[in-house]
């Protein structure tokens, strides 16, 4: 089979790559470049886990061609914090624990930074259907989707901030 | 899970790319959004030599308006569509179809109202791994000579799923088919073959170019069952049409279309022609016309999609029931 | 009350950061130099004789390194019991199910191992298959495993006496069966493994698991090396529900490749296989025959089940149990008599899931509200008057100790305005309450207790060893938490090692609710006997006895007098200086009734503590469609102590999910002989974000004397009383008792039309 050779922009960096058509995107990443935050999960498209960005839209990168992605901006979620900073969307997960197992993190995480860059006042039922393309098995998706309603509305009142969140390690100061 | 191997152009040229498709014909496949063709290759149902990737014919992608008709490029996105004010307003039940395909905010990025019409059918023993299809007699669809969906069957009754092409259908739409040598324009309704091993009546060298919808006045509805709220195919839905009298208290004109139950959308010609003449408030006529919707539908229908076959037919009665009363109460208010 | 530091706050877990910046490694992203990839050869039938093997051409592919069937094993059958020996790793003689392991190979990437796998030539007789337990035991066809009759693998048979006496005392007296297919776990992340033999000969293996020791055994006996060169490491794991407790076949087949080949390999499953190849809950057939005085307090109960094994064993024992014991928990009955029977078929494996007897369980609920219509009670106090109370003894002889049931049931009941809904509420809208109990931890053998290790640094701050693994519970969070509460340092300062077979000691494994109230345990008494040690050179300092001191916030000081402190760091650094150890061990095993036994002796204590769960669903159902809209959740449940209220909503949030949401309304397997026909998640419809009722959460804190800071276990029983409610308010909605489960639209809508 025939290589070929892409630079993919990801995560605002030029990547050179070897790759074959037949690579997707999520192949690429992972097995090429080693960002392996991009999961696989239903190889399909239908679980979400696999989400990144494809200039600031949400897209499944198991059923997008890596030869498709070039000339795009690619964001995954190792492009989400700034260098150890976490983003307000991740801090807000891990605050609200919207983290269990992780697997689905990334991929819910890329889904709804796009949706807060398009929207920066979602409401419930709206971030709901944003995420209903992301399968959780589990957290049953209260706390993601809490913590996505406290990064576009922080100064709302939340469990987490009541209780003044990181309560024990705050002590240490 | 791997793609198999192809080779993949990217033309950046209609013409290029419908050179491209007379060359390869049978070898090769259209690539748009990848939501259905991927996953099909993924699975080993289908290896084609070519890709042809329409990433770079923006010129595909558009939704516009002239004198009587909604016209849009194939390659448009889902999300464009549901963003459409004009799409909402004049052809609503393409605008709530579109929503439901898929999911929210990632699929509709992809997902390419082409694509969605072009979707292949569906069946639960056809769309497996090539694992999950090893073991036994390869099907119909699959290039053997049994159907797993009904008992002796001589042809494959594999179900199309696409939301699209049942609103679009509903709304009279026509397709835009080109070739390199040829462009001709099709109704939706004389675009399926009755065969599920190949649906669509077109040729390998065409290509889907535009999806011509009429505008006349009309009022729209669909109205689909699924599962869950989302990343569903229907399980059954319906798409209608009404269009007012000058008068606008009767309907003038009226088309029903049932989808997911059988090998394409089906158009009810007689359900919908019981209904001109009738009042928007009839509720009755709707009914009736909702029932015997549902026994012409029931008659093509197999157990291949997930549910019941009876729960599927019974919803056929209520699907097309509430597509006409919210067509109906859109028509009355307008 | 007690004063808790760290424990009891809503503390972020410790593992999220690395989560929510992509950097925590699963299985699936390990990459080792020359690294293979491994996949399996899977039977296509479902039962079928294995003729030949013949690899020649597979083994002739460019990049093919190894092809390993059956005859490269020991041919050792593998079994959770002594009793249960019925499952090879790689089929020698027949396979027993679709997907059956037959043989694997190792190349040098993906899609040269899949054509490999194409290449290998199999020739099979196909055997008579059977699809049904109970046409299996009817089955007069070669037998599944020819050592068990009638198909039957498990038959558990309780008999507390007086069972037909009491019937005869009934006042009034139902019988009713219910049924509910497969269901699967869907864990987000495929199994996955890994393994390689390093250059100590050691075998190496990360892989999604329920307790790396259960692992290591089997392996180190198909290998036949010692158990110290089993190294199982510790690797973030996306999800388990059950379904990672064992060992895995493709765990010894990635090995043997790893073997063969000298490298590195990775088998990685699709979503097919983990559906397929892993294990799934049982389908089955239950039922319930209950007896009730006047007041509808149960008298007798008899209730048979049949469960749909599958292939082989798995834990079936546990699995014919565990159902029929929730609800002995939950319920107090004046006798009963149950038999299980787990049945072989030719379909995937089945083993325990989160949600394990949904069909029993909603079937109880279900009957014991018939049984309250019927004598013109009200569901809560049908309930009440049975509910587990504490310090009673469970029909197969468990002493309950804490049990906060009926303040689960006032609280669901208040939060939820059942009084104001029950009999009140619209047509086609319902409610229903569900209670349920869940065992905490029943020993499994040698593997029942955990053991810990502490080390200090010399900047104070501690190295905790534990056993104990994180499927995504938040179980390592769980040992940071108690090590730091009980050592007086802050979360930060703990450095946990855990759930890796070279480095931690055994411990029972992340399921059946061990993790907190044993492996927990066993790091809180390892972080007191650090204390101890510690205590003894602070009070040289301090100049006071050491039963005067505490630690807290890295300083230890006077109780009586605070100002009097030294810190942590100082006396670790004091005792290094003067040869003094402050690292320790400790140890939790739980005090069971060690002749207790699944099969031949079910009476005794089973396990220290149970959990009591009470879950309260409001739906609306469209009557033209039967589809449900759930409109409110509450789910409440006596924890004993919540050490983190903020991980156990999420346990709660997700039981509902899973038990109710899933469980009750859209999750179920379809079969075409024997094959799965939705194996994927396109197929099988977990719920989404957008299908979710709003849920609230109670806890209720009974403080469990024997457990950690009086802890129990989270959320399992919301998952099971979840089902129940789910069951119960549909039923409610329409007017009809459900007796088949899950409630799908088509079910709903042929119930709501029988009774029009």
């Amino acid at each position: 089979m025939e290589k070929l050779d892409l630079i993919l922009n990801i995560n605002n960096k030029p990547m050179d790559v070897r790759i074959t058509p037949n690579d997707t995107l999520l192949e690429v990443l992972r097995d090429h470049l080693d960002f392996t935050g991009s999961k696989e999960s239903c190889g399909e498209g239908v679980c979400g886990s696999c989400t990144v960005q494809l200039d600031g839209k949400p897209v499944r990168s198991c059923l997008t061609l890596a030869l498709e992605a070039e000339g795009c901006n690619v964001k995954t979620v190792e492009g989400l914090a700034d260098g150890d900073k976490l983003s307000p969307l991740q801090e807000s997960f891990v605050n609200h624990g919207a983290v269990q197992c992780g697997f689905c993190t990334p991929g819910m995480l890329m889904t709804a930074d796009a949706l807060l860059q398009q929207n920066s006042n979602p409401d419930e039922d709206t971030i709901r259907k944003a995420l209903s393309g992301n399968i959780c098995r589990c957290t049953g998706y209260a706390k993601i989707v809490e913590a996505v309603a406290h990064t576009a509305h922080p100064d709302d009142q939340c469990p987490e901030c009541a209780s003044g969140i990181k309560s024990c390690c705050k002590t240490k100061e | 899970m791997r793609l198999p191997q192809f080779n993949y152009t990217g033309p950046d040229t209609l013409e290029k790319a419908l050179d491209l498709l007379s060359a390869h014909a049978q070898d090769a496949k259209i690539l748009a959004g990848g939501t259905d063709l991927l996953v099909r290759m993924k699975k080993g149902l289908i290896a084609p030599k070519f890709l042809i990737s329409l990433k770079a014919l923006n010129e595909l992608s558009y939704i516009k308006k002239d004198k009587n008709a909604i016209r849009i490029g194939a390659r448009t996105c889902l999300a464009d569509i549901i963003a459409s004010d004009l799409v909402q307003k004049e052809a609503t039940a393409l605008s709530t179809a579109c929503e439901k395909v898929g999911s929210a905010t990632i699929q509709h990025f992809r997902g390419t109202i082409g694509g969605n019409i072009l979707q292949d059918n569906r069946c639960f023993h056809y769309n497996q791994s090539a694992f999950h299809r090893s073991g036994r007699q390869a099907c119909h669809k699959d290039g053997g000579k049994i159907c797993y969906a009904r008992d002796e069957s001589d042809r494959c009754n594999s179900t199309c799923q696409s939301d699209g092409a049942t609103a679009l259908m509903a709304l009279g739409a026509k397709l835009v088919l080109v070739s390199k040598a040829n462009e001709r324009t099709v109704a939706l309704t004389d675009f399926y073959t009755t065969d599920g091993i190949m649906p669509f009546a077109m040729e390998p060298q065409e290509l889907l170019k535009e999806i011509v919808i009429p505008v006349e006045g009309g009022k729209s509805s669909y109205q689909r069952l699924a599962y869950r709220s989302a990343i569903d195919y229907p399980i059954v839905c319906a798409g209608v049409l009404l269009k007012a009298s000058a008068k606008k208290d009767t309907i003038d004109d009226a088309r029903i279309v049932v989808g997911a139950m059988g090998r394409s959308p089906l158009f009810l010609n007689q359900e919908s022609s019981s209904l001109k003449g009738k009042l928007f408030t009839d509720t009755a006529a709707f009914q009736k016309a909702a029932d015997s919707s549902m026994n012409s539908a029931a008659t093509f229908a197999v157990h291949n999609v997930g549910a019941t076959l009876e729960y599927r037919c019974a919803m056929v009665s209520e699907m097309v029931f509430r597509a006409l009363q919210e067509a109906a109460a859109a028509a009355s208010k307008a | 009350m007690t004063d808790y530091n760290i424990i009891g706050t809503r503390m972020p877990r410790v593992d999220s950061r690395a989560k929510v910046m992509g950097k925590a490694k699963f299985t699936a992203d390990l990459k080792l130099p020359h690294m293979l990839v491994g996949k399996i050869k899977r039977s296509p039938y479902a039962h079928a004789r294995i003729i030949s093997i013949d690899a020649s051409k597979a083994l002739a592919l460019p990049g093919v390194r190894s092809v390993v069937t059956g005859k490269d094993t020991e041919g050792v059958k593998w079994g959770v019991f002594a009793y249960t020996r019925d499952q090879q790793f790689l089929q020698t003689d027949k396979a027993r199910y679709i997907g059956d392991e037959v043989a694997a190979v190792a190349a040098v990437d993906e899609e040269t191992a899949a054509k490999a796998l194409d290449l290998i030539d199999v020739t099979y007789e196909e055997l008579p298959a059977v699809y049904d337990p109970m046409a299996a035991m009817a089955s007069e066809t070669e037998l599944i495993h020819a050592e068990f009759p009638n198909n039957i693998n498990i038959h558990v048979n309780i008999d507390t006496g007086n069972v037909d006496e009491n019937f005869a005392k009934a006042h009034y007296i139902r019988e009713d069966t219910f049924t509910a297919p497969e269901e699967s776990y869907f864990q987000a992340e495929p199994y996955a493994v890994v393994a390689r033999f390093d250059s100590d000969d050691c075998l190496e293996v990360w892989c999604p698991n329920g307790g790396p020791h259960m692992k290591s055994k089997p392996l180190s006996n198909s290998f036949k090396i010692p158990l110290h060169k089993v190294k199982i490491r510790r690797i973030a794991i996306g999800g388990a529900f059950g379904g990672r407790s064992e060992i895995c076949p493709a765990d010894y087949i990635c090995a043997l490749l790893a073997k063969k080949t000298g490298c590195p390999v990775k088998i990685q499953f699709t979503r097919e296989e983990n559906t397929i190849g892993t294990r799934q809950g049982h389908s089955m057939i239950t039922t319930h025959k209950t007896g009730v005085d006047k007041e509808g307090r149960v008298l007798a109960r008899e209730t048979t089940c049949y469960m749909d094994g599958g292939a082989y064993s798995s834990t079936g024992p546990i699995a014919t149990s565990v159902p029929f014991l929730s609800m002995e928990q939950a319920y107090r009955m004046g006798s009963v008599r149950y038999n299980g029977y787990r049945v072989y078929t030719n379909k995937p494996i089945r083993g325990m899931i989160r949600t394990h007897g949904r069909g029993f369980a909603a079937g109880l609920d279900t009957q014991l509200d018939m049984i309250a219509e019927h004598l013109g009670i009200d569901p809560v106090e049908m309930r009440l008057r049975n509910s587990r109370q504490p310090g009673e003894y469970t029909s197969t002889k468990s002493l309950v100790s804490s049990c906060a049931m009926d303040e689960t049931i006032h609280k669901a009941v208040e939060k939820s305005g059942w009084k104001e809904k029950w009999g009140k509420l619209p047509p086609f809208h319902g409610i229903g309450i569900g209670t349920n109990s869940v065992q905490t931890g029943f020993p499994m053998g040698i593997r029942g207790g955990s053991q810990s290790f502490i080390k200090f640094n010399e900047d104070g701050e501690a190295t905790v060893m534990s056993g104990v693994v994180d499927n995504g519970q938040g179980n390592e969070n769980m040992l940071v938490q108690i090590a730091a509460e009980e050592l007086g340092l802050l979360p930060e300062d703990i450095h946990l090692v855990n759930a890796d077979t070279e480095t931690t000691s055994s411990d029972p494994g992340s399921y059946s609710q061990v993790s907190t109230f044993v492996g927990g345990q066993a790091v809180k008494n390892a972080a007191a006997n650090c204390k101890e040690k510690l205590f003894e050179v602070a009070s040289k300092i301090l100049k006071v006895p050491a039963d005067a001191l505490a630690a807290k916030n890295r300083m230890i000081f006077v109780k009586d007098a605070p100002e009097k402190c030294v810190p942590l760091k100082k006396v670790v650094r004091v005792a290094l200086t003067n040869f003094i150890s402050v690292n320790a061990e400790g140890g939790y095993w739980p005090k069971v009734d060690m002749k207790r036994e699944w099969v031949s002796n079910p009476y005794g204590q089973m396990c220290e503590a149970f959990s009591f769960g009470t879950t309260i669903i409001e739906v609306k159902v469209d009557p033209q469609t039967g589809q449900v809209t759930v409109l409110n959740c509450v789910a409440c449940q006596d924890v004993g102590k919540a050490l983190n209220p903020l991980v156990l909503e999420g346990q709660f949030e997700g039981s509902v999910a899973m038990g109710g949401q899933g469980g009750m309304l859209t999750e179920y397997h379809e079969w075409k002989e024997g094959r799965c026909l939705n194996p994927t998640m396109l197929d099988y419809k977990l719920p989404l974000a957008c299908d979710m009722p709003p849920i609230h959460n109670i806890i209720v804190e009974s403080i469990e004397p024997k457990g950690p800071y009086g802890a129990k276990e989270a959320a399992m029983s919301i998952a099971m009383s979840a089902a129940q409610a789910y069951a119960g308010a549909v039923s409610n909605a329409i007017g009809v008792y459900m007796d088949s489960f899950p409630l799908t639209p088509d079910k709903i809508l042929a119930a709501i039309k029988k009774i029009k």
